[in-house]
């Protein structure tokens, strides 16, 4: 009896929250465009979500892309196939690794930061003043926050696959010997602009989605206390790291399978 | 009478519990009327009904012409640039320097020139006193400043209606002198009409012209501060002279003491 | 002052993004250039293809021509038919033609090769939607090795 009433429960909040969600982010968007006021906005969320979530995936892109190298070619060698390095190292980050790394590392730096950043605003009852002074905190907050997010993550997920790719170069090519001509000519020979890339970019348009949108959602609702806006903050990372996981499998599934 | 907002036979639930049950109040125009009551009784609220960010089970809440309750929500919005509300924090962006705060609803609703705007606003931060602090961001302001500035951006627009949420709570006594200064002055200069929600007693009492004490999910007396001083009522005489115990009691309601205490220790 | 540096480092920011674009199309990916554009349909019918796959490579002396467009099975004679999706640069072929199903290096994947026939007078050349008749089948290892141990026992 019990565990029917808890299955019950849980579905209508789910339900509850997808629909809430779905309201917040379609009264966001639309709506009169005004992009002499949304631009100066817009600009300002892509320095915070965008510019600032730079860093960490360049970084963190070079070492994939240099673990890949070394793993790639200590497992190839033995196969004498280490020419199928290039392939091994481009493939793998264009069609997961840059996507599902980005995304997750996006979830963990800017994510996390638009969920507290809203909740606070609304402790502070910045939301509430905002309303009663007749603007639209969807419109005003949450809007400009969602295109920065969506627009910064594919880029960012561009910039770790690029970054990974030399990384494997550097190991590979620089370090470990594989000929240099024949790393790149058998990586073009198999990755294909279409088939390859634009599935990568579509995922991560994908992910940007889902990833801001929650931290968007989770920010709104938050509880205005202390301990709410702390369980908002990890929800936002846990709930979008695996929203990016499943979906990655399921996207996976249908692009390549 | 000629009365601003007038709230009618309110009925609220937030979940399942009830906030109130049937409140009905006039707030008359141009008057600074003050709504009173123990903590937790929901004052907060009311403001935000009066603004329209909840919404009553069953009752009527009017502005004006505006029945606050049945308006979409473009309506409200419009409707909401002709008030505005104080809140308890201030509410100030962070993100902003206390100039770029106030000029805030200018830049949002209006399309005046750059030098009009600074004109008003430092006209606005001069009535508050802080036009030496225009720079400065939020953070860097004391508590009272922060609710003075906030102040300046609530008269920006020159509203009709403004609405305190407990603007004297944590305050030193010298920046309470000067809040309760420019709430009667504000009002009397701009031709205001102020709703305050306070429980601070002295002070509301020096400036409201009409007040309403508010408790048990209900309005218990509403009336000029002599009038109110004069009443009956145990519970308003309670509030009114600050008696510890009486209708409003000390204890949270528990189970006997004696039968808790040698009840085998469970919390 | 803030409002500059931000515009600057957005700048910056869409730049890099621009620059790992550019580096991704230009020194990673190819652009399938021998199925963009015009492409014409050949069909080739095999007894067996092996490990040939739907987007496998077809090569004329190395050079990728085109791609397979699909693998389907003959409903009556129960054999596989592949389809050939050929660039239009590369037309002409003659019907002596013959496609076989090769295998690059001992481990590589498996492709098209198409090697073109002689052309004579009464030759026609193979245009959209023809068969190539001329086909040799992928070699199969067990077959290979049971026709080695068969030829062995004969002696």
């Amino acid at each position: 009896m019990k565990f029917f009433i808890d299955i019950g429960r849980n579905t209508l909040n789910t339900v509850r929250g997808v629909g809430g969600a779905s309201i917040m982010l379609f009264q966001a968007l639309v709506g009169k465009p005004q992009p002499r006021k949304m631009f100066p906005l817009l600009l300002r969320q892509l320095y915070v979500v965008g510019v600032q979530s730079m860093l960490i995936i360049l970084i963190s892109g070079l070492f994939i892309g240099m673990v890949l190298g070394l793993q790639g070619y200590t497992i190839l060698v033995d196969f004498g196939a280490e020419q199928a390095l290039g392939p091994m190292v481009a493939l793998s980050l264009l069609r997961e690794l840059g996507p599902v790394v980005t995304a997750l590392l996006f979830a963990g730096r800017a994510g996390s930061a638009l969920t507290a950043e809203i909740g606070l605003m609304r402790a502070t009852e910045q939301l509430s003043s905002l309303e009663m002074m007749a603007v639209d905190p969807l419109r005003r907050v949450v809007a400009p926050r969602f295109w920065a997010g969506l627009i910064s993550m594919p880029l960012l997920a561009f910039m770790f696959s690029a970054i990974g790719i030399y990384g494997g170069f550097i190991v590979g090519v620089q370090w470990l010997g594989v000929d240099d001509g024949a790393f790149w000519s058998v990586m073009q020979a198999s990755v294909e602009w279409r088939h390859d890339v634009m599935n990568g970019f579509i995922k991560s348009v994908v992910f940007a989605i889902v990833v801001t949108w929650i931290a968007l959602y989770k920010g709104y609702t938050a509880e205005p206390t202390s301990p709410g806006i702390s369980a908002a903050t990890t929800q936002t990372v846990v709930y979008s790291s695996l929203a990016v996981l499943g979906l990655d499998f399921v996207l996976t599934a249908l692009m390549f399978g | 009478m000629d009365n601003l907002v007038t709230v009618e036979d309110v009925y609220f639930k937030r979940g399942d519990t009830s906030i109130y049950e049937g409140v009905s109040l006039q707030v008359p125009r141009g008057k600074v009327t003050a709504i009173m009551g123990p903590s937790g009784c929901g004052k907060t609220t009311l403001l935000r009904l009066i603004g329209g960010q909840l919404k009553p089970q069953s009752g009527s809440i009017k502005f004006a012409d505006y029945e606050i309750n049945k308006l979409g929500r473009n309506q409200l919005f419009n409707v909401r640039k002709r008030m505005s509300m104080l809140f308890q924090s201030g509410a100030l962006f962070s993100d902003m320097t206390v100039f770029d705060n106030i000029a805030f609803p200018l830049r949002e609703h209006t399309d005046l020139p750059a030098n009009i705007i600074a004109t008003v606003v430092k006209m606005k931060l001069q009535a508050v006193g802080l036009r030496g602090a225009g720079n400065l961001f939020p953070s860097e302001l004391s508590g009272g400043m922060a609710r003075r500035a906030a102040l300046a951006r609530s008269i920006a627009l020159d509203p009709e209606l403004i609405m305190y949420d407990e603007p004297f709570a944590g305050q030193d006594p010298i920046s309470m002198g000067v809040l309760v200064k420019l709430i009667r002055s504000l009002n009397s200069t701009l031709g205001l009409t102020s709703i305050v929600v306070s429980h601070d007693i002295h002070e509301v009492m020096s400036i409201a012209d009409h007040v309403c004490i508010m408790a048990n999910k209900t309005i218990v007396a509403q009336g000029s501060p002599e009038q109110l001083k004069q009443e009956g009522n145990p519970l308003v005489h309670q509030f009114m002279y600050g008696e510890p115990d009486g209708p409003v009691p000390f204890h949270y309601a528990a189970n006997g003491y004696n039968a808790d205490l040698l009840g085998g220790g469970k919390p | 002052m803030e409002a500059r540096k931000i515009e600057l480092m957005v700048g910056i920011f869409i730049s890099v993004a621009i620059a790992a674009l550019v580096f991704l199309a230009m020194q990673v990916a190819n652009q399938s250039s021998s199925t963009r554009g015009e492409t014409y349909t050949l069909y080739a019918k095999f007894d067996n293809i092996g490990g040939l796959k739907v987007r496998s490579p077809v090569k004329v002396g190395g050079v990728v021509v085109g791609r397979v467009a699909s693998i389907t099975l003959d409903k009556e004679f129960f054999e596989p038919v592949v389809e050939l999706r050929i660039s239009k640069e590369y037309s002409g072929f003659p019907e002596t033609s013959t496609a076989s199903i090769l295998t690059s290096g001992l481990l590589g994947e498996q492709y098209v090769g198409l090697e073109p026939g002689f052309m004579d007078d009464d030759i026609f050349v193979l245009e959209n939607g023809d068969t190539i008749y001329h086909t040799n089948s992928a070699m199969v290892l067990e077959n290979l090795i049971g026709q080695f141990l068969f030829s062995q026992g004969n002696d």
